[in-house]
């Protein structure tokens, strides 16, 4: 099981209720594992800002794992650790 | 029906401020049916009536307000109207595209385009009312901020409902960046509003009283409803309602590209105090909404007291990025009335803040000294410098005179080497999202037309990870589909904060689906695309046709010789070499001239653009 850190932004945090959370992960330890996680935590608030109702498939964003960034759309499978610092850096457009 | 394509209205009004000349004429079908409207036909009408290398602010200028088909109708985020000229900042043709109201009242007025040429003798605002249409004296509202004026017109008029565009003191006095004011919203980049000045037009108000017409309004009624539905739940435009565009200043802060410190870096350390939540819970009292929209991105804040007691419709992330970040301040009612005074002028809230923080890095550099400033210790993060620095450029005094001229040509008076911190193409200066990260972006900036605006190119689908950001190949052509999609939308009224719905990657079938149904036509994608691609080309025409060539096509030297110097996009950079591959890379899909980077006989002729060949050929 892997304890990590998550920090999110905007509708999400709103969704969530906290701007940090902790949270286990575990089968699989991953980034997909723990969306999966935050889902069964946070239920329908937080699915709809991830996932596009339209296509049902991930939104695609950034994702701040430590220090490296990576992708919702290819990296779902990456391997995450006790103790790591996620951000979820939610789609950005506009200005 | 009286016109071929449903919701025209089949009619230009043409003002010509020297005789004072008023006629109404057709507006020409095959136009638009192979420009559409808004920016696309704008710049048909002004690259066949504005001769080559006039002076921009001169009477051969013209002003061309144009509407698009679907302003009006009840499509969502189909507000947007392009006010156009040959550019007094750029030298090109210039698209200032705005929301609000404006545009869908010309339309009830009964006119899908107005074309404003020549110059009155003494400050004059145009009325038009329906079908009456008059020059009026301006003498008693020149002087008067926008707000101001917009109130005494509506007071004198009598008509609480009209809507206006007006020019501040900075577009009386022809400063380069001066924008105009559209009710809430601005037509803010360009130096529209310094052209507006030249012809001593105050302002332009409009009633009307008319509709729209669509080809069949249950289909026009089920198209909206769809888009609605995609608007309030995609994950991408949520958000919007509730922060505005600041929403993603954290988001952008933790991605490392946030544009910080006149851009030496893109990480800022007094984030926390400037994002959309603390702005939401700090000053917004309100949202605000252009004409049928169901996004509601403009905030209405209120600082009701203390030193930067403001009220303004906003800020917008572009007023975050200017009057935060980029200076190092880390105060969001700060930010607020620097809004404010922005709007008071009536200056480019972008290149003011860009030119602000150029002068700021110049006097830690030494190249400004006290003297220059008139005292004023013009360091990053100092917040009265900052403000006061506005109200200078606004009034054109002091420094304010030099800054007032962007940072391309105060770094030409200057010298120095001053230009290595002038963060700009082709005169005007970057928004705020990055692209030392994301090469599409990167050449999609240099190759812009107008210069830097985050209007013709997108960062997005490198920056959420639609495609891979890393890599060069391919990132040309998505550079010139991400042109595509942004110049049909600026001609067809659509808002870009609606972008997943009418991009990211290229034109979407929404957008194929809005222009048909609106019009009546039975358009294929290629068709439409088509259509796109002969609006970038003409806009390039126009540039080609002024001198530009492949050398204006740059970055600035922060971006090519400084990488990004910490946060998780350290190192990022686009290096001169970089650069040149990606320009060779997009000139070569677009079936442009490699060595002149513009149209050849052959795509010009491809696209019905025959006419052009003389100019640019």
């Amino acid at each position: 099981m892997a304890r990590v850190s998550v920090k999110t932004f905007s509708v999400i945090r709103d969704a969530i209720g906290a701007g940090v959370i902790e949270i286990d992960v575990e089968n699989p330890e991953t980034v997909g594992g723990l969306f999966d996680a935050m889902v069964q935590k946070y239920g329908k608030p937080f699915k709809e800002k991830i996932w596009d109702p339209d296509t049902g498939e991930i939104s695609p964003f950034l994702i701040r794992l430590n220090d490296e960034i990576i992708r919702s759309t290819v990296d779902l499978d990456k391997k995450i650790s006790d103790g790591d610092k996620i951000s979820l850096i939610i789609p950005v457009g506009g200005g | 029906m009286a016109f071929k394509y449903g919701g025209y209205m089949g009619q230009m009004l043409r003002i010509n401020l020297t005789d004072k000349g008023i006629s109404k004429e057709p507006l020409r079908e095959d136009w638009a049916r192979d420009f559409v409207g808004g920016a696309g036909l704008a710049a048909r009408i002004i690259y066949e009536e504005v001769k080559p290398k006039i002076d921009p602010l001169g009477p051969e200028n013209k002003i061309v307000i144009m509407t698009a088909p679907l302003n009006g109708t009840m499509i969502p985020a189909a507000s947007r109207t392009a006010l156009c000229a040959k550019s007094p900042y750029t030298g090109s043709f210039f698209h200032s595209i705005f929301g609000g109201f404006l545009g869908p009242e010309i339309k009830f007025a009964g006119y899908d385009g107005v074309i404003i040429e020549g110059s009155a003798d003494t400050p004059v605002y145009i009325w038009i009312d329906d079908g009456s249409v008059q020059i009026r004296d301006a003498s008693h509202l020149w002087g008067k901020e926008p707000f101001e004026a917009q109130d005494i017109l509506r007071e004198e008029i009598g008509d609480e409902e009209i809507h206006i565009a007006t020019i501040g003191q900075a577009g009386e006095e022809k400063a380069p960046y001066a924008m105009i004011l559209c009710d809430i919203r601005a037509a803010g980049r360009g130096g529209m509003g310094a052209v507006m000045g030249s012809k001593n037009l105050k302002a332009i108000a409009v009633r009307g009283t008319g509709g729209v017409t669509v080809p069949n309004i249950l289909k026009v009624y089920n198209t909206a409803q769809r888009l609605n539905q995609l608007i309030s739940t995609n994950p991408a435009v949520k958000g919007l309602s509730e922060y505005g565009t600041p929403r993603m200043v954290n988001a952008l802060n933790e991605g490392g590209i946030l544009p910080t410190r006149n851009w030496q870096t893109e990480v800022f350390v007094g984030m926390k105090e400037i994002t959309g939540e603390v702005m939401k819970e700090k000053v917004v009292k309100g949202h605000r909404a252009c004409f049928g929209c169901s996004i509601n991105c403009t905030k209405y804040s209120v600082v009701s007291s203390g030193p930067y007691k403001s009220v303004i419709n906003g800020a917008d992330f572009e007023t975050i990025y200017g009057f935060g970040s980029i200076c190092e301040i880390d105060n969001i009612e700060a930010m607020c009335k620097a809004d404010e005074l922005c709007d008071y002028y009536g200056i480019d809230i972008i290149s003011t803040s860009l030119t602000i923080s150029w002068a700021m890095e110049c006097y830690e550099a030494g190249i400004f000294t006290k003297k220059d400033t008139e005292g004023i210790e013009l360091k990053f993060g100092n917040t009265d410098a900052m403000l006061l620095m506005i109200e200078k450029i606004g009034k054109q005094e002091g420094l304010g005179a030099l800054l007032a001229k962007g940072t391309r040509e105060a770094s030409r008076i200057v010298g120095k080497d001053s230009i290595r911190f002038a963060v700009q193409n082709k005169g005007m200066e970057f928004p705020g999202h990055s692209c030392r990260p994301f090469p599409a972006a990167a050449v999609g900036y240099a190759t812009g037309p107008r210069g830097a605006s985050h209007h013709d190119i997108r960062p997005t689908p490198e920056k959420i990870g639609l495609v891979d950001r890393l890599t060069l190949e391919g990132k040309g052509a998505l550079a010139a589909e991400i042109n595509h999609w942004l110049i049909l939308c600026d001609s067809m009224a659509l808002c870009h904060l609606a972008e997943p719905i009418w991009g990211p990657m290229k034109i979407s079938d929404s957008v194929v689906e809005a222009l048909n149904v609106v019009t009546g036509q039975e358009l294929g994608y290629e068709e439409v695309r088509k259509i796109a691609e002969r609006q970038w080309n003409m806009i390039r025409c126009f540039s080609a046709r002024e001198g530009f060539t492949r050398d204006d096509d740059q970055l600035p030297h922060r971006f090519t010789e400084e990488p990004i110097p910490e946060g998780p996009m350290k190192g990022s950079v686009i290096s001169k070499e970089t650069l040149e591959r990606l320009k060779d890379d997009y000139y070569a899909y677009r079936g442009w001239d490699i060595k002149t980077g513009n149209p050849t006989e052959e795509k010009l002729i491809e696209l019905g653009l025959d006419f052009a060949v003389k100019d640019v050929c």
